[in-house]
């Protein structure tokens, strides 16, 4: 379970990214994270993953406090998570195994482990025929299954996406979403941002809306409630 | 660390070598350079110790004894200087034996050896060998003093000036290899740094999913030492070659010349040589990483 405990964070400039947030998330579900552009999604989603810590309170995760994790234990926090980015962050002169196989490889897989692991993940992705290509032989799309698939290749417990979809036309972004709706259907817990209002408002899931850092919404099969 | 993930640092490390070419030449020439530096100054100050310690082992001083003073006389001078610090080891030979030696130096002076062998004119005397050139000066005041002795002779002041010079050798070769030193660790830094520059998105990538700290340095740590070392041995190589020629030359042109031997050298410029790649190495890369590689 992630449970988010007054959490507040405030920048350098003065600005406040989030106030006093208050947010349980169960193993298995999958949420949606809205609100307006600057609203302090992306500063949630990144407290999650720690690559922000909160300025006040406290953000648990399993069984990791995140504010006083030591620096092995951020190591060992993140092979828990799977993150998607907006941008997928693949490397470039790496073929889509090697971009996969590359995030078991840093946490030192086993060689015949990566060989088995990563056509399975590619399999469920859709992408087992383009193994061998480098992701600007890709479409956006196929760009953002790899990054998927990246994300789910060490089995991790909760995916966590920032705006997977924003960069992809509606119908691939459907594409996306189905990919993880099917992940969601096989254990993992999905905490995505998204702006894509038609995609929130067919999937009816758990919606979570967020304007000026604060929580304003929080609906068990909710829908996207801002025009876009 | 697992097998999987020692195979890995390696592989990477490799890649960033190779892919920054022209950067890690740069990195190997300027160690190189550096370290042959250094080496050039060990070799010279090797063999100036060389040549004081050949020198040293000549005599070093002559102290000759009035004609007048009697045989027992000479001899309690001669044990109580034996004791004198600083003396490492003192002869005692009759004027008889100076006049053979003589001979023998110059058979080819008729009228010399005529002359000494009618009446000898020589006096007995002393030679004495001191620990340390240096104080060779004063212990020719501290024999002058003394009633019996006639005069003092030495040529120690070649080999103080050579031991001076050495010293000064020394610390001239530390503050050029320190400046050295210093030019390569920042050329080593740049290097890393580019690698790490090159290499950013795998950072985050690796951050994200679960990558210790080490895992991620390991590369460019290794790849600092690589730089280090590779270039230490380049200059290895080039001066064992060059000192081997300079031996054969010198054998040839200088036969008189005491060089160091080529062992005794070359263990010492080794030594120094790979010790001192791996410290620049591996400091420029724990620099670079502190500075730039937030993990």
């Amino acid at each position: 379970m992630i449970r988010l405990e007054n959490v507040s964070k405030r920048y350098g400039n003065g600005h406040y990214g989030v106030i006093d947030v208050n947010l349980e998330i169960h193993r298995g579900e999958f949420i949606f994270l809205v609100g307006p552009s600057g609203a302090g999604k992306s500063s949630l989603i990144r407290m999650l993953y720690r690559e922000e810590l909160p300025t006040s309170g406290e953000i648990y995760l399993d069984e990791f406090r995140l504010s006083q994790l030591r620096r092995t234990q951020v190591s060992r926090l993140r092979r828990q998570l799977g993150v998607v980015f907006q941008d997928v962050k693949l490397l470039t002169n790496r073929t889509v195994f090697q971009n996969v196989a590359f995030a078991m490889e840093v946490v030192g897989a086993k060689g015949h482990d990566i060989q088995k692991r990563v056509p399975q993940v590619l399999e469920l992705v859709g992408l087992a025929r383009r193994r061998n290509n480098l992701p600007h032989q890709l479409s956006g799309g196929e760009q953002q299954r790899v990054g998927i698939a990246r994300a789910l290749v060490n089995n991790p417990v909760y995916v966590i996406a920032d705006e997977p979809t924003g960069n992809l036309d509606p119908e691939t972004a459907f594409d996306i979403i189905k990919l993880l709706n099917e992940i969601n259907r096989r254990g993992a817990t999905i905490v995505m941002a998204t702006h894509a209002k038609e995609i929130v408002n067919q999937m009816h899931k758990r919606v979570v809306a967020v304007e000026n850092g604060r929580v304003v919404r929080d609906e068990a099969r909710g829908a996207y409630g801002y025009e876009p | 660390m697992n097998l999987n993930s020692v195979w890995y640092i390696a592989k990477e490390t490799g890649r960033n070598l190779v892919y920054n070419i022209w950067m890690t030449l740069a990195s190997v020439s300027t160690v190189a350079i550096s370290m042959f530096v250094l080496s050039f100054f060990l070799v010279l100050t090797v063999n100036m110790t060389h040549l004081t310690t050949v020198l040293q082992s000549q005599v070093e001083m002559r102290v000759f004894i009035n004609a007048n003073v009697p045989r027992h006389s000479e001899m309690t001078l001669l044990k109580q200087a034996d004791q004198w610090p600083g003396v490492r080891k003192i002869q005692f030979f009759t004027k008889q034996q100076a006049a053979d030696s003589l001979k023998k130096e110059f058979p080819d002076q008729r009228d010399l050896l005529t002359l000494i062998s009618k009446s000898n004119p020589l006096f007995d005397g002393f030679n004495v060998y001191t620990k340390n050139p240096n104080e060779i000066p004063a212990l020719a005041v501290r024999f002058q003093h003394e009633k019996a002795v006639h005069n003092v002779v030495y040529e120690g002041q070649v080999v103080s000036r050579l031991s001076r010079l050495s010293v000064i050798m020394k610390w001239v070769g530390w503050a050029v290899e320190l400046l050295l030193g210093l030019a390569t660790l920042f050329i080593i830094v740049n290097t890393i740094r580019l690698a790490v520059f090159a290499r950013r998105r795998e950072v985050a990538v690796m951050k994200l999913v679960g990558a210790t700290d080490w895992f991620i340095r390991w590369p460019f740590v290794l790849e600092g030492l690589v730089l280090g070392i590779v270039g230490a041995g380049v200059a290895d190589l080039v001066v064992s070659q060059g000192y081997h020629w300079l031996i054969m030359a010198a054998t040839g042109a200088l036969p008189f010349w005491p060089m160091a031997p080529y062992a005794q050298v070359m263990a010492k410029t080794w030594d120094f040589t790979l010790i001192g790649g791996l410290v620049v190495g591996g400091v420029a890369s724990i620099v670079a990483l502190r500075r730039f590689l937030k993990v």
